[in-house]
């Protein structure tokens, strides 16, 4: 029993987190999918920009390792410093995220303007139907 | 001189940089210098791209560009080889001939489609980097920036379409965004296995470390088919692809039907062979995976573009199956079967192109967008039917045009795997190809003058939307009336020659296949397949 506990306990500090970044990612997905509101689809595929980034931020991370700037005199053993690799392509995912929305909103806009509404639904019925 | 030489990896993308930039700018003051802008920045890319390749072909080396002196593992680098170096080449011929073609829309006005202001030309030029950039890079996280600038410039020449093109442009927003998520991730899983982002390195790195079993490896593998999957329509995923095809601007179509997706199958053709171990029984596992969709693709892309009436549906339905061949030559895997997939990428793109180029010239002319309308179109418009009738045989597969070629490659691949299905499947297509493309044929040379082609054949430049463009006022009056004095043409000639390079292309690309194979390809593609 101990020993699962102890198994259990490994898999959570280890990989718990990883799993959080899974059902973040689940979760917006689910709600891409399942919500009728645009706006509501549009702050879903936000959110699985978010649970991507928050992967990429979390294996950068190094137990006992600080921030990656060398100051004179202090540690200089590569092992005691984070990798900072992850965190700058993630400030360039960030930017990329935030013209996708833009992009995104300015859209929801221009649909607001020609059908009146942004319910799937009742765009579908006013003639916005895809196929 | 030759330190311009050198730098022409970078010019490719820096030219339309800043096109892009400088268009809004010069727009303010003149709508027409901005687009002149766009266009000579294209043009100058392409001029670039082909001096670039030569020299590949000429030194027989790889170029490789490191952007800021930063060698790699460090910085970006810019792999140019044969391979690379043709989808530029061809992106580039794309873009100019497509941001041509579109310049003559401003002065029309035919179902909202009227190109008013300097963005659109803006955002030809964006999407343009950023698929020249996905083809030239050797990075795999520039190549996830790259991806997302071609995919928001994308949703916006969606958007400025038809009635339907907002609505188009956002589902494929949200499904695109899925698709790079996906790609950002198989990176991450890819950068935490290994801990670098260059391809090369990556490759020797997995080589090195025996990871290609590795459950990161196979979990980026997985995610990559889908991002990638996404990204370029394959069967199961190309869900947005019908609709953002047939409503996106009539002007920038062919670039987003055409090329846009042949460039992520192009990224994952770069992953699949070059980067990951091919030798694997995983790798086999996912090209079996990759050959059932493709199959399934195939024959669902041809048969669904039998049940429609719009020409737009048509072609875009026909995509899914086009892309379909370039998934099926990963499956196959030998070196026919790759050639195959790149000649297709290439072929395919300068033919859907083309054919699309002829769905904007028919709109722009007469607004037709039902294959019905057509009847005996091709008395006034006999350059767009000589146009569309090459591209369609071509797209058959008939002997002296490109298509015939890439599908003989595949279907030699095949045949040395002893994969049989595979030659079925790509003759069943082919004649269900002949089948759209006849009805379509029946339509504009057999079936009487439509009613629509009647009404408006000997009004080419109408000059009623003058008024209800204000922005385009100070050079677009008196434009129709100057063509009409001089010889005339069916349509501009801005139109006419994107639809000659297309078909010149076509038919060259046919006849010198056995040159691009054996020169361009073989050496990039001789290194990797078994």
């Amino acid at each position: 029993m101990t020993e699962l506990i102890d198994n259990l306990e490994y898999f959570l500090a280890d990989r718990g987190i990883y799993m959080l970044a899974l059902i973040l990612f689940g979760i917006s997905i689910y709600g891409m999918v399942c919500c009728g509101n645009l706006l509501k689809k549009l702050m879903c595929m936000n959110m699985m920009q978010v649970a991507i980034i928050f992967f990429f931020l979390t294996f950068g991370q190094k137990e006992g390792a600080t921030l990656p700037v060398a100051l004179a005199g202090q540690v200089t053993s590569p092992d005691a410093y984070i990798n900072p690799l992850p965190h700058a392509l993630m400030l360039t995912a960030i930017v990329v995220s935030l013209g996708t929305t833009g992009v995104g909103l300015a859209l929801l806009m221009r649909i607001k303007d020609i059908y009146g509404t942004i319910e799937e639904e009742e765009i579908t019925g006013k003639g916005g139907k895809l196929r | 001189m030759s330190q311009l030489l050198f730098h022409l990896p970078i010019l490719v993308i820096l030219l339309p940089l800043a096109a892009t930039l400088l268009c809004p700018l010069l727009s303010h003051f003149r709508l027409d210098w901005g687009k002149r802008a766009v266009i000579w920045g294209l043009f100058g890319a392409a001029v670039c791209a082909a001096l670039q390749l030569c020299e590949v072909v000429n030194s027989g080396e790889a170029i490789h560009y490191y952007i800021g002196g930063w060698p790699p593992v460090y910085g970006i680098e810019f792999v140019i080889d044969g391979l690379s170096g043709l989808i530029v080449l061809l992106v580039a011929i794309g873009a100019f001939t497509t941001a041509l073609f579109s310049s003559p829309f401003e002065r029309r006005e035919r179902d909202g489609t009227t190109v008013r202001s300097a963005g659109y030309y803006s955002m030809l030029a964006f999407l343009s980097l950023g698929l020249l950039g996905m083809a030239s890079t050797g990075d795999a996280f520039n190549l996830y920036v790259f991806m997302e600038i071609t995919a928001i410039s994308g949703y916006g020449l969606i958007a400025v379409g038809e009635s339907k093109g907002p609505i188009a442009a956002f589902r494929y927003l949200l499904i695109g965004t899925i698709g790079a998520c996906m790609y950002l991730m198989g990176a991450g899983f890819l950068y935490a296995a290994t801990g670098t982002l260059n391809m090369t390195d990556l490759a020797e790195t997995i080589a090195q470390n025996d990871l290609a079993n590795s459950p990161l490896i196979i979990f980026s593998i997985a995610c990559m088919i889908i991002g990638f999957g996404i990204k370029m329509a394959l069967f199961p995923l190309h869900g947005w692809q019908p609709a953002a095809h047939s409503y996106a601007h009539p002007g920038a179509d062919p670039m987003i039907a055409g090329i846009m997706i042949k460039v992520p199958a192009y990224a994952m053709l770069r992953f699949f062979f070059f980067v990951f171990a091919r030798d694997s029984r995983v790798m086999e596992l996912f090209f079996d995976f990759i050959g059932v969709l493709a199959v399934l693709g195939v024959l669902f892309g041809s048969l669904k573009a039998l049940r429609y009436e719009t020409y737009n549906k048509i072609l875009a339905y026909s995509s899914i199956g086009q892309v379909g061949y370039i998934a099926m030559g990963f499956a196959i895997g030998n070196y026919y079967g790759l050639l195959g997939a790149v000649l297709h990428i290439v072929s395919h793109a300068f033919m859907k192109a083309g054919l699309f180029y002829t769905s904007g010239a028919l709109k722009y002319k007469y607004g037709i967008h039902e294959i019905t309308q057509l009847g005996q179109v091709y008395r006034s418009m006999p350059v767009t039917a000589l146009a569309m009738v090459v591209c369609a045989l071509s797209m058959i597969g008939l002997p002296p045009f490109a298509g015939f070629f890439s599908k003989w490659y595949l279907a030699l691949g095949a045949v040395q795997n002893g994969q049989y299905l595979f030659v079925a499947v790509l003759i069943a297509s082919s004649l269900l190809s002949a089948i759209y493309f006849f009805r379509i044929f029946e339509q504009m040379f057999m079936a009487a003058r439509s009613a629509k082609t009647e009404a408006g054949p000997d009004a080419p430049a109408a000059p009623a939307t003058e008024p209800a463009a204000p922005d385009t006022a100070p050079d677009a009056p008196a434009a129709p009336a100057a063509a009409a004095g001089r010889l005339h043409l069916e349509l501009p000639w801005q139109m006419l020659a994107p639809l000659l390079i297309v078909t010149a292309a076509i038919i060259l690309l046919g006849l010198g296949n056995a040159y691009i194979a054996g020169e361009i390809l073989a050496p990039a593609l001789s290194e990797v397949t078994l």
